[in-house]
Order: C-alpha cells, then structure tokens, then sequence
C-alpha cells in the first residue's frame, strides 16, 4: 500500500502519535486506542474527548481531518486491515497445523436450513412437531387436562372448598380464596393447572431448538422477508425470544444496532407476538379446528407483515443491512437444556404467580366495590361488535393483566361450551393482537420512553378489536360457518 | 436456587466446571470482566467461575444486561463480570457500546478475552485491540476440543510470546482447563 508511506513515514502511525502527545486526561486505556477510535470516528469517544480536552481539540480534529482525506478508504477500513495482517503474522508462526476445512455433514445441514427452497421446510416441520405437537398438544392439552382434571377438579377443589367452608364463615371473605375468581380456584389453578405445563414444554422445545444453533439459521432465512419490513433478519431472535415471553424479548430489542428497528420490533411483539403460554393455550383452544387454527395464524401473520411494513415506511431511517455471527450447529446438552427450562420456568412462575394472585385480589375488590361489574359492562361492548358473547368480557379484562391470564379466561369460556368456533377463532385473534400484558407495558416504557410505550399501547386497544371485528365482519358477510 | 446448587455440586465431583457459589462479605474486590464476541462461552465460563447460574445459549446476543458474581481463586476473591458480546473495539450495536463502557468504566484488573479456537484469524483482532489499549489481557481459546477434532494444532507458547499476554485453551462445557486458567488468573493477579 504506497499510500501509506509518504515522505519515508506512515501517516497514520504519524498522526496517531500527534494525538496522543495531544492528550492530557486520563481515560482509563492507552493513548494509542484513543487515537484510534477517534480517526476511526467513534462518537462516544469523540464526545468524551472534546470534553475532557477543551483546549486541544480543535487540533486533534484537524489532524483526525487531514489523515482522512489521505486515505481513498475509510480509516475504520485501513486500520482493521492492517490489524488482520498483524493478526495474520502471528496465527503464521503459533498454527501449527491449519486443516483445509471442507464441506461437512454439519455445513450442509447448515446450508440445507438457511436455503430458502429446502429451509421452510425444515422450519414447518419444526414448528409442527416443536411447537404444535409437543407444546400445544401435549402440553396444553395432555398435561393440563391430567393436572386440570385429575387434581384439581377431583382432589384439590373439593377440599380447598371444605377446608374453607369449615374455617371462613363469612362467604364474602371465602370468595377470595374460593370463589369464581377467588385466589385458589382462579389464580393458583390457572398458574399451576394451565401455565406452568404449557410453559415448561414450550421451554423444553425452545432450549433444544436454542442450543443447536439453529436460531441464526433461521434468522438468515427470514432475513428477506423481514427486509421487506425494515427489519434486518437480525430481529428474528427478539421475535423469536418473544415466543417465549415478550416482555424479556423488548429487552433484547437493544441488540438491535438502529432506533428504527428498536421501535418496529416493540410494536410487533407488542402486537402480534404471542407469548408462550399464550400460544399454548391458543394452540390447545384452536386444535380441535384445523381450518381455524390455519385463519388464526394467517391473520396474525397478516397483521406482523403488514404493520411491520407500515411502521417501515413512516418511522423514517435507513433500511439496515443485516451481518451476523453464525455459530456451529450442535447437538443440545441435555444437562444444559434442563437447567435452562429450570431457571426460566422458575423466573416466569416467579413473575406470573404473585400477578395472579394480587389479579384475584383486585377482582375481589372490585366485586365488592362494583368496579369489576362497570368494567366488564364497558368491555362488554366492543366485544359485542366483534360477535362475542357477553362473558368474554371477563377474559379481555384478563387480558389487561397478563395474555396468560387472558388466554386461561377463553379456556374456561370454552370449556363452559360457550363459543362457535367462529367466535373462537375471532376471539383468539383478538386476543392474540390484545394489549401487551403489564409488565411488557411497563419494560416498553422503560426501554422506549413514556411517549412511545403509551402511544403503543393505546393503538393496540383499538387495532386489536379493529380486526376482530373486520373477521368478525368477513365471516357474517361470506356466511362463513367453521 | 437450592436444586440447582445441589445438582451443581453433583456435577463437580464428576468433574464438571460448575461450583458452589461461594459468598463473603469483601468491600473493594478485585474485578475480572470476561468479553469476546457472542458465542464464544462467555456465559458458561462465567457459570464456571462463579458457580451462579446464567443463561447459556447457542446464538449471539443473549447477554444484555451485564451479571456479576463472585469467585474465589486460589487465596482471592475476585467480582467477575460476563459482558455482552462484542466483536472489536469500535461498536456497532448498543451491546457492543455496553461491554466497552463496562471496560472504560470499571477499570478490571482483569480482563478475559475468551474466544474460539476454530475462528482465532477473526477474534485476535480484538484481543489485539485490547492489549492496545493497556488492559491486562489473559486470552483464553475456548472449545478447543472442536479445533481439535477438526485437526488444528496450536502453539500456546508462540501465542503467548508474540501477544505478551497469558494464553490458556479451554472446553468451559467440560471443565477442562478451568483450573490451568484459575491458576494464570492468580498469578497474573499477584504481579498487578
């Protein structure tokens, strides 16, 4: 690279030494890496610097200036290089043996998954046995039944009943613990007869798939779509994460390199994002529907696209460019994948079982107050326009406490035998696009700002009934009887 | 947390890395911060030292919020802190930014570079960059085993000569090496 040496020295050795006679403060690291990362253009550092050397900086951004327009490449480019061939230097004298890397049995199942032809596929397939069968069939079928049924209605309910009976004589008090909604025939049943199988399933399924790598495979297959969108195939793990709960997902939305992105991906799994025990329950209330099971996931499919394509077009930015880290693809360690469904299954019943008792609790009160009843008379309504009966009143409340809880109000609305399947099938698209539970309100609020997270919120109220009452309105219309 | 520890105790005795966590009350402990580009086995690593657990997977960006905890190697207590990953010293994504800020700020006596014996072409870069910059470097090539397998052969010796730093290979799913790093860890520790 002749352009480097000119008059017998290295410009950019030159004037990273300028700068770093330059600097007077103490940053905690090398001069020579301050050096760099301010002719690399590092804002944070730049800030920094300005700062802290008032009197010098006017130079340093002289010579910063002059070194750059001596370069034809950026000096990011030029300076990785030259660490590459450095790099290079020593890898020569300490690798004693590089082995030529073929094609392996690993790299072609890579392949196989992240090409679009024989990728969906293979994603389908997974979804199927994963998510369908294992989670949504045995989990929230087979095992809720079993502990629904077996336990609770036979053993546990009759007792708690008695016990109480025989110690609260006052029926007013004994409906918070037993009544309707009360803390144990409500909460403690709905967390431990309905969530806790399908979550602990879901997070089996999901740390098998995790571990094998097979995530950023993903990631790259859907990348196209996504771009579509304004979201770099990168969103796909927040997307994904938020299967598993939406609210640790927002979290991950930092991982996500511009604020455009940020915003589109905490809409999505605000909206259109069900978390897992959620899907569960959805899954197990839709199974018995193959063709409503199939609207369902179209319309909230529908509804990703093409609000992640409107929020492209008017959050204004730049289309980002998508670059990831591919690890290998590896066989799951069992010991692994039980001590993360372990920790996660514990984290989640952590969060969601104090919610559901103080969620009884409140409802208590509400009775007593005859709040609960105004309430519901308000959400009576719109759940009137979207063809519902009256009663799904009371899961859409839920539903203001956890999707969860909601998703666990449709499931004993079913049970009771009070849904068509078409109004089964409006009211799970409804509540799938339903507003974000309390804690995934309160994290898009901490991660996105007050404005921001109200203004989501808000607009998933109305939207989600919108389409409820669209399909709703599709169905009457074409006489649609599933 | 009592199953898990008791199951991590188990694990020990066979050899697995996972210890108890120990806990005592230190006021100003000496700091070890573990960085390197996303799935490499920060985290496991992490798990190794400290014996808490965190969460461990196989795709990049897992690790947003930075964990601490406590371990004791040899006669030391030291705060380790895993970091979110990070590919090179100038960041793209705000997990980068975080894992930078967390070495510009907490000053480490320690910094671990973990990366992966396969992909050393890519990762010493940044290892590079933090010798650079005067941070006390120990390098530590983990999944050596998979660099092995595929018949890679490495020079530690050479590594450690030309970068002037500590270098120790690693499998932190087994456990292996974790006491040879240990041992590097208190060394170094001493000298500083």
């Amino acid at each position: 690279m002749p352009e480097e040496f000119e008059g017998g020295g290295d410009i950019l050795e030159i004037s990273l030494e300028k700068i770093e006679s330059l600097l007077e403060a103490d940053y905690g690291i090398s001069g020579r890496s301050i050096g760099l990362l301010l002719l690399q253009e590092d804002e944070e550092i730049t800030a920094l610097v300005k700062s802290r050397e008032p009197e010098n900086y006017k130079l340093i951004a002289e010579i910063v200036d002059h070194t750059k327009e001596h370069y034809h490449e950026p000096l990011s480019y030029i300076i990785s290089l030259r660490r590459q061939e450095e790099t290079n230097n020593i890898l020569d004298r300490a690798l004693e043996y590089q082995p030529a890397i073929g094609l392996s049995l690993r790299e072609k199942l890579s392949r196989i998954m992240i090409s679009s032809l024989t990728g969906i596929p293979i994603l389908l397939v997974i979804l199927y046995y994963g998510i369908y069968k294992f989670v949504g069939k045995f989990g929230a079928g087979v095992l809720v039944d079993f502990i629904e049924k077996n336990i609770f209605e036979k053993n546990i309910n009759p007792w708690v009943n008695q016990v109480f009976t025989s110690i609260i004589p006052w029926h007013l008090l004994r409906e918070l613990f037993v009544g309707e909604y009360g803390m144990i025939t409500l909460g403690v049943r709905y967390a431990v007869a309905l969530i806790f199988p399908i979550v602990t399933t879901f997070f089996i399924a999901f740390a098998i798939i995790e571990d094998t790598g097979y995530l950023p495979r993903l990631a790259l297959l859907i990348d196209r779509v996504f771009k579509k969108i304004g979201l770099t195939g990168r969103a796909v793990i927040p997307m994904v994460l938020g299967l598993g709960c939406s609210t640790m997902a927002t979290m991950v939305t930092r991982t996500l390199p511009t604020k455009r992105e940020r915003i589109i991906a905490t809409i999505l799994l605000a909206l259109a994002i069900p978390c897992s025990a959620q899907l569960g329950v959805i899954l197990s209330l839709l199974a018995g529907t193959s063709i409503g099971l199939w609207i369902w996931a179209g319309v909230v499919g529908l509804v990703f696209l093409f609000i992640g394509f409107l929020s492209s077009k008017v959050l204004p930015g730049d289309s980002p460019s998508f670059y990831m880290e591919i690890p290998p693809l590896r066989l799951p360690k069992l010991f692994n994948v039980f001590i993360k469904t372990y920790s996660r299954v514990k984290w989640y019943f952590a969060e969601i079982f104090p919610m559901f008792i103080l969620a009884s609790i409140m409802i208590w009160i509400g009775q007593l107050t005859g709040l609960f009843t105004i309430f519901i008379r308000v959400l009576e309504y719109p759940v009137r326009w979207i063809g519902l009966p009256d009663k799904a009143a009371v899961a859409f409340l839920f539903g203001f406490f956890r999707r969860d809880y909601g998703a666990g109000g449709l499931y004993d609305i079913k049970e009771a035998g009070l849904f068509s399947t078409n109004q089964l099938v409006v009211a799970c698209v409804t509540l799938t696009l339903f507003l974000p539970c309390i804690a995934q309100f309160l994290m898009n609020v901490k991660e996105r700002g007050w404005k921001t997270g109200v203004a989501i919120s808000v607009f998933i109220l109305f939207f989600s009934f919108f389409v409820g009452f669209l399909l709703n309105s599709i169905f009457s219309i074409l006489g649609v009887s599933l | 947390m009592n199953i898990v520890n008791k199951l991590l105790k188990g694990f020990k005795s066979t050899g697995h890395c996972l210890a108890p966590q120990e806990k005592s009350s230190g006021g100003n402990l000496d700091k070890i911060a573990i960085v390197g580009s996303p799935n490499v086995g920060k985290s496991m690593l992490f798990n190794c030292l400290t014996g808490t657990y965190v969460a461990v997977s196989n795709y990049p960006g897992t690790t947003v919020e930075v964990s601490r905890g406590r371990a004791k190697i040899g006669e030391r207590e030291f705060e380790v802190v895993d970091t979110p990953g990070m590919y090179s010293f100038l960041p793209i994504s705000e997990e980068e930014r975080v894992a930078r800020t967390l070495l510009l700020e907490e000053k480490p006596n320690i910094v671990i570079h973990i990366v992966d014996a396969k992909n050393l072409e890519r990762m010493l870069p940044l290892t590079l960059q933090l010798i650079e910059a005067r941070l006390p470097v120990v390098l530590v090539l983990n999944i050596i085993d998979e660099a092995e397998k595929i018949g890679m052969k490495i020079n530690l010796g050479h590594l450690e000569r030309d970068l002037k730093i500590p270098v120790v290979a690693t499998v932190s799913t087994t456990g292996r090496g974790i006491d040879v790093l240990k041992g590097r860890i208190e060394e170094y520790a001493r000298r500083i």
